[in-house]
């Protein structure tokens, strides 16, 4: 062991430095984090298992359903939205894990004095590893949508109502809920700066995204017609997977109207969350 | 090289550090002493720009850390060797660190190599000892290859083949012309290792002077001798212009004469047919003098008996602040 002091520490190919820290190297840095921890590959697994089995369950009961369905509830049946509803319902439970992560489990490890010892620019660091987490979010989340609408219709054939990418607002669904997941991971990503520790950063992603909108529902009917649009979570997941003219709520914005509402709440946080990061005593 | 002036860090109505101002000078090792909770930390969160000052300026080679354009070459700091992601591999965890400043996966496998973690590269560093932590940390320190090294309590926990080892890692970095800052709440451990010593207390600076001079004034000129007539040599030793004083951790018949030199006793003893089975300069041990010099500024005091000795201390040589 005492051997080991005598070779010296210099490295032979780049005599005296030739290294930056920039934009580019802590990118592939933040990539190489997110890739070579497990907590990413069980919940992009799970984010990817649950919307593609949402969609296998609720089409093929829907299709075994529809010989005995009433008229105006084929009316009603929205083929987009059974498919892929699940991945926006159920992938915001997992991507918030992910995307609270991506900076709390820096903060729990003590690796952000690391992190931030090697890359200074704090602005850099904190905007690398959203665009980190909104790159493997898209990727895997459109795969999921895409997965899950096609298998979806594939199992609704026999309704002969099984939906087409050409058809009005059936892009924009599948889109909106992979794009939704993806905000909900930066919407947690964002908390997690603010919060800073992965339980409470994770308990109030779901209590904003799933307690809010359930307790609203509490106030006066009146009040919540107005007050619905406004609020995170909720039905925002309704408005843009739902591609039924029949089926929209009328106290709700456009899909995109409600898909921007949550976009705002989202990009607040990360504002909110990068101020706090570069700030604060990490 | 680092400068601080008038550095200080409150938290809320707690001052960490207050006031600091020294400089470290590259192509040694400077040893950052103080005890528990004086700041040593705090001070070094400040130096890599973790913590903002709430007063005062620090930088590293002229600029503030955030202000680094290749901080890892310019940089290796290791602040708590368990701080990092226990699933992710040794090699990955280099990797990440080295990607942000542009450093070879080659080098990677370099530093796990000078650090002897090769073997366990693939490994999740969770399962590590405390001693692989710690290389593992100084081999992210190497990375770069710094012109300053800075560790925090880097010995704490090691067992007495690791602790040589990170002496010697140390003095070789130092001996490339390399600034290395160390940080111990141990005198005893910087007696060995560093060339200079900053000691604080309370956040305040209490000693800034070279290793040799805290030694030589930290040493008192004491001689211990031990006698079955101490009288008689208390008697002449008086007599020829010395003091002497029955030494408090000795047994009976040792005394600890001030004043003269050996030779001086030596011969005082035999002029006045006093026999001596021991004669030995008494150097207050570097651990009791660094008590002495912190004891007003120790954060957490156990109620201990009465142990504490009248160290002999020179301090005047010493950088004093109070």
């Amino acid at each position: 062991m005492a051997a080991l002091t005598a070779s010296p520490a210099r490295p032979r190919t780049v005599p005296g430095g030739g290294y930056r820290a920039g934009v580019a190297g802590t990118l592939r840095s933040e990539l190489t984090k997110i890739r070579s921890v497990r907590s990413t590959y069980w919940t992009l697994f799970l984010l990817v298992a649950a919307g593609v089995a949402w969609s296998i369950a609720y089409c093929v009961g829907e299709a075994s359903r529809w010989a005995s369905m009433a008229p105006q509830d084929r009316l009603g049946f929205d083929p987009t939205q059974s498919s892929v509803v699940g991945l926006a319902l159920l992938g915001q439970l997992v991507i918030v894990v992910l995307g609270t992560l991506t900076l709390t489990s820096e903060y729990s490890t003590g690796m952000i004095r690391t992190s931030l010892t090697v890359m200074p620019r704090r602005g850099v660091l904190y905007g690398a590893k959203a665009a980190v987490l909104t790159a493997v979010a898209l990727a895997v989340a459109f795969v999921t949508s895409f997965a899950s609408f096609f298998i979806g219709q594939a199992l609704l054939t026999n309704t002969h109502v099984s939906a087409t990418l050409s058809q009005p607002n059936v892009l924009r669904a599948v889109l909106g809920s992979a794009l939704y997941v993806v905000l909900c991971g930066l919407f947690a990503f964002g908390l997690g700066a603010i919060i800073r520790s992965t339980a409470g950063a994770m308990t109030a992603a779901y209590g904003l995204l799933f307690l809010v909108p359930q307790l609203a529902k509490a106030l006066p009917n009146t009040w919540y017609a107005d007050v619905d649009r406004w609020l995170p979570g909720g039905d925002v997941v309704n408005a843009i997977t739902n591609t039924q003219q029949v089926n929209n709520n009328p106290h709700l914005f456009s899909a995109w109207g409600e898909f921007a509402v949550f976009g705002a709440y989202t990009a607040i946080l990360l504002v909110l969350g990068a101020v706090l990061f570069r700030k604060r005593d990490a | 090289m680092i400068e601080a002036r008038n550095l200080t860090k409150r938290y809320g109505s707690t001052v960490a550090v207050n006031d600091l101002g020294f400089t470290i000078r590259p192509g040694l090792v400077t040893g950052f002493l103080g005890p528990n909770g004086a700041g040593k930390t705090t001070t070094m969160r400040l130096i890599l720009g973790l913590d903002n000052p709430t007063a005062g300026t620090v930088t590293v080679n002229g600029k503030a850390h955030p202000q680094l354009s290749s901080p890892m070459h310019e940089v290796g700091a290791l602040l708590d060797a368990k701080a990092v992601h226990g699933g992710r591999s040794a090699r990955n965890h280099l990797l990440c660190l080295a990607q942000t400043n542009g450093i070879s996966r080659r080098r990677v496998d370099e530093v796990l190599g000078v650090v002897g973690l090769s073997d366990v590269a693939g490994k999740r560093s969770k399962g590590f000892s405390l001693g692989m932590s710690q290389r593992l940390g100084i081999a992210a320190t190497l990375l770069g290859d710094p012109q300053i090294l800075m560790f925090d309590e880097p010995v704490n926990g090691l067992d007495p083949e690791g602790i040589l080892w990170i002496r010697n890692l140390m003095k070789s970095l130092a001996a490339e012309g390399r600034t290395v800052f160390v940080s111990s709440h141990l005198m005893s451990e910087m007696e060995n290792t560093a060339d200079h010593v900053i000691v604080i207390g309370r956040g305040r600076l209490i000693a800034d002077c070279s290793m040799a001079d805290f030694i030589a004034r930290s040493a008192g000129q004491a001689i211990r001798v031990r006698t079955p007539q101490p009288e008689a040599l208390a008697r002449a030793v008086a007599a020829a212009g010395g003091r002497s004083a029955g030494a408090a951790d000795g047994e009976a018949g040792e005394l600890e004469v001030s004043g003269l030199t050996e030779e001086r006793v030596g011969d005082i003893a035999f002029a006045h047919g006093v026999r001596l089975h021991h004669l030995t300069p008494s150097r207050a041990s570097l651990e009791q003098a660094f008590m002495e010099l912190t004891a007003d500024s120790v954060e957490y005091h156990a109620g201990l008996p009465e142990t504490r000795q009248s160290a002999h201390i020179g301090n005047g040589g010493l950088t004093w602040r109070h």
